[in-house]
């Protein structure tokens, strides 16, 4: 396996990913720019929005939908996520390849283009943005939030985080907050605006067999940044806790058929990159695969539930274990959760297990360059790494891992809040 | 011996290799230059609608519990020593299995030891292994699993939707059946469903990806066991054309209401064509996508946001569009919608609208190609459904604007049309 990720700085806090292969029927950039977590988060979390909805060129999404069907359904995707405690804020764009044109056009290059305007060239009038345009995104991003809701699994994670990380910044949702939103007016989103692309930190990811026009891109993003003055760019520092103190407990009731148990735990960890190798073994083997401890005992040997896994939020620190059970199995699948993390500390598995949970993680992280979405998020989350890895660096890591470091791993983790969704009491 | 074709596409340019194999079972190998990973998939043509069958050798047809293939397909993966996940450990590969309306299938995707876990892949799923302790376990997780859907509102707004629009179609009932149906299933139930449809002549396997049809067929030919030549056949469905209700709702725990609007199609013949289905997704881009006059007024009424979306539901013996999405007002957007196909109807369709969401989605099908996952579960539809999964390059480019509005005229039918609503609790 080749790595095939060429990594250049463009310029400072700049840095171009490109992956470069004639394997797929498209090609595909997106820009990510990552910010520090904080009180400016709702008018952040707007930006991918409303950037990928319009431009000055294409000044409503109708008029950029149609451009878009031209280019043969190309497809632009705004969004943001969280990574430790960074905000990163993306837009993307997918398109066919270049070959599959029904004339002689260059689709990447034009979709480069109209990304490119997207970001630098909004929808921008006596320096604020439209305010019909502001209107709509305030009430799609107030109604996304208030949505989150509805997917209990999500919200149930999300409340154990927000509790677990009441006082970080990692407690924050990446959508900002309700109160936030509201508050947003044109002139303050284009304050954000300028702001991201001043003082952000940028990945763009090229992916496709047009990957040999990096030099254009290059090009074209030089030209379009020298209009922003990025001296005082931001610092990304997330604060990792090694240890928890007493365990937090928190239940909330809403009228649903199902309780879901979120535990949260600190890895143990002191930052970001510490043991990484041996800290993914461990929550793989703890509860990631269904060879795992937890799959295998509460769902499997006891059927208290469909599932129970845990998973790292290596960028924080954090080990995050759901489950949705009957109400009245809480104590026992909290006992039992707690149990099998003991058998971890205790070394209760050996070197078939091991070996498992090698295998399976080389398989995935081998994959991972088999798509160009996949490709794409690989860069992304990196974004806010000094050194960049490939695929293929953390395989060299997973392998050499050994059961000791394992146990010495789970040995780290302490358990820091149980958070429960029940059902609301039945009305009298 | 096994007949081998090579299907071809030169705008593609690609291939793939279908193999009529001596055991009777339908293979598919679609090599991917270049990539890392291979997956496979295996699959029946028996999912949760199949709540009756009868065999070509036999004469009466036989009842089974609701939720019994997706019952099946979980137990399956054990066996007398070691069950298939442990097998699978020790290869890395990632293995699962899902059961639909009208299909179970088992897959696997890995980058390294192909090979075994294609081996474990046939041996699993060609020999079962139950027994009254192993199906009296399994109830107490999928009662979780069922009990997990019913707090999940858009499976709920849809299913509450078919219930109002079908009266008999077993397309009306969970996948996973109840938690009363799947306590009367016993092992006996498993083992007389399995040797029913796990016949290899009403299954199809394909892999994609880093693989060649030497590798599939050696393993193919060594562990492949030829099935007897029976079919199976389902009943006939008396579904009456006409809808149970109009209006149906339900509280749970959302931020705000969910809607699917759902217009039932009655068809003589149980399967759609590929032209069909195109010719639908072409209409459903033109009354509601993106670049529609109808999106952009729901949007700037303030009555849709970016949930709002349609999909052609179809399988054996049903066929419905459904729009969807949150809204502060469903009964308003549901009035929205069926104005707006009444107009296109009276007005018919703009030539150049017509071309520019043609080419919107031929590019976009272009771009699944990319995706071996997306391409063998496609393989295995394309054999149950009878056409070949090339085909849909070829329609988009010979569509013509009189076909979409023919369909257009015989698809949408306002009287046997329903609206699903959840409202929060």
């Amino acid at each position: 396996m080749q790595n095939l990720f060429n990594v250049m700085e463009l310029d400072k806090g700049v840095r171009i990913c490109n992956y470069k292969t004639d394997r797929f029927k498209t090609g595909r950039v997106s820009f990510n720019i990552a910010v520090p977590l904080g009180k400016n988060a709702s008018a952040y979390a707007i930006l991918p929005y409303i950037l990928s909805r319009s431009c000055g060129k294409y000044s409503d999404f109708s008029e950029l939908n149609s451009r878009l069907a031209e280019l043969y359904g190309a497809v632009v995707v705004g969004s943001v996520t969280k990574s430790g405690e960074s905000q990163i804020i993306r837009v993307s764009i997918n398109m066919v390849d270049d070959r599959f044109a029904l004339d002689d056009e260059s689709i990447f290059e034009k979709c480069s283009e109209l990304l490119c305007d997207l970001i630098f060239e909004p929808n921008v009038e006596n320096g604020v943005f439209n305010s019909q345009d502001v209107d709509r995104e305030k009430r799609f991003l107030l109604e996304k939030i208030e949505s989150e809701k509805n997917d209990k699994r999500v919200y149930a994670l999300r409340r154990c985080e927000e509790i677990m990380c009441e006082k970080e910044a990692y407690g924050l949702n990446c959508y900002g907050t309700t109160k936030g939103v509201e508050a947003l007016t044109p002139q303050s989103i284009y304050e954000a605006w300028k702001s991201l692309l001043e003082t952000g930190v940028m990945q763009i990811n090229v992916v496709g067999s047009a990957g040999a026009n990096e030099k254009v891109i290059s090009e074209i993003v030089k030209k379009r940044l020298s209009k922003f003055n990025r001296e005082h760019l931001t610092s990304l520092d997330t604060n990792v806790i090694e240890k928890a103190n007493e365990v937090k407990k928190i239940e909330d009731r809403l009228p649903i058929k199902q309780g879901k148990l979120v535990m949260g735990y600190r890895a143990g960890i002191t930052n970001q990159s510490e043991n990484f190798g041996a800290l993914r073994v461990m929550v793989d083997l703890f509860g990631g695969a269904p060879y795992s401890k937890l799959f295998m005992n509460v769902r499997e040997k006891m059927s208290l539930c469909y599932y129970c896994s845990s998973r790292l939020f290596r960028q924080k620190g954090i080990i995050m274990v759901q489950s949705g059970i009957e109400e009245e199995n809480k104590e026992k699948a909290i006992k039992e959760i707690n149990n099998q993390l003991k058998a971890m500390q205790d070394g209760d598995f050996n070197d078939e297990d091991l070996k498992s949970s090698i295998a399976g993680l080389t398989d995935t992280l081998m994959k991972v360059c088999d798509t160009p979405e996949g490709i794409d998020a690989w860069g992304y989350t990196q974004i806010t790494e000094e050194k960049f890895k490939s695929p293929e660096n953390l395989v060299e890591e997973i392998k050499s891992v050994n059961c000791d470091q394992v146990k010495e791993c789970a040995k780290k983790v302490t358990l820091d809040t149980i958070y429960m969704l029940s059902k609301e009491e039945e009305e009298k | 011996m096994s007949n081998i074709k090579e299907i071809k596409n030169d705008l593609l340019n690609d291939s793939y290799y279908k193999i009529e194999h001596e055991s009777g079972l339908t293979i598919f190998v679609y090599p991917k230059k270049d990539y890392t990973s291979t997956y496979a998939i295996f699959g029946t043509n028996y999912g949760s609608i199949d709540t009756a069958f009868k065999t070509s050798d036999s004469d009466k047809f036989i009842s089974i519990p609701e939720g019994t293939a997706h019952f099946l397909e979980h137990k399956l993966f054990e066996s007398e020593e070691l069950d298939a996940f442990t097998r699978y450990a020790k290869t890395g590969a990632s293995a699962n299995a899902y059961t639909s309306f009208d299909k179970t299938c088992y897959l696997f995707s890995c980058s390294n030891n192909f090979k075994e876990s294609l081996e474990i892949l046939l041996d699993f799923v060609q020999h079962p292994y139950f027994t009254a302790q192993t199906v009296q376990k399994e109830q107490g997780i999928i009662g979780q699993e069922i009990k997990m859907y019913e707090d999940v509102a858009e499976w709920q707004v849809l299913f509450n939707l078919l219930k109002a629009l079908y009266h008999k179609h077993p397309v009306r009932i969970d996948i996973a059946g109840t938690v009363e149906s799947i306590a009367e299933i016993t092992d006996k139930t498993l083992y007389d469903c399995y040797n029913t449809f796990y016949n290899l002549n009403n299954m199809a396997l394909a892999v994609a990806g880093n693989t060649n049809v030497e590798e599939v067929l050696e393993i193919a030919d060594r562990l492949l066991e030829k099935s007897d030549n029976v079919k199976v056949k389902r009943p006939d469905i008396d579904e009456p054309k006409e809808i149970v209700k109009d209006y149906t709702e339900e509280k749970l725990s959302v931020a705000m209401p969910l809607f699917n609007l759902g217009f039932k199609e009655t068809n003589k013949e149980p399967v759609r064509s590929l032209k069909e289905q195109i010719c639908t997704n072409i209409l459903l881009e033109l009354i509601a996508g993106e670049t529609s006059k109808l999106y952009k007024e729901l949007l700037s009424k303030g009555l849709i946001n970016t949930s709002f979306g349609s999909e052609y539901f179809y399988g054996y013996g049903f066929a419905t569009t459904i729009f969807g999405g949150e809204t502060k007002d469903p009964k308003e957007v549901a009035k929205y919608i069926k104005k707006e196909i009444q107009k296109l109807k009276e007005n018919g369709i703009d030539n150049k609208d017509f071309e520019r969401v043609r080419k919107m989605l031929y590019g976009r099908t272009i771009m699944g190609y990319n995706d071996v996952d997306g391409l063998a579960n496609e393989l295995v539809t394309s054999c149950f459904e009878g056409y070949d999964k090339f085909d849909d390059v070829e329609v988009y480019k010979s569509i013509t604007l009189k076909d979409v509005e023919d369909r257009l005229n015989q698809q949408f039918n306002e009287n046997y049309s329903a609206l699903s609503v959840i409202l929060p609790a």
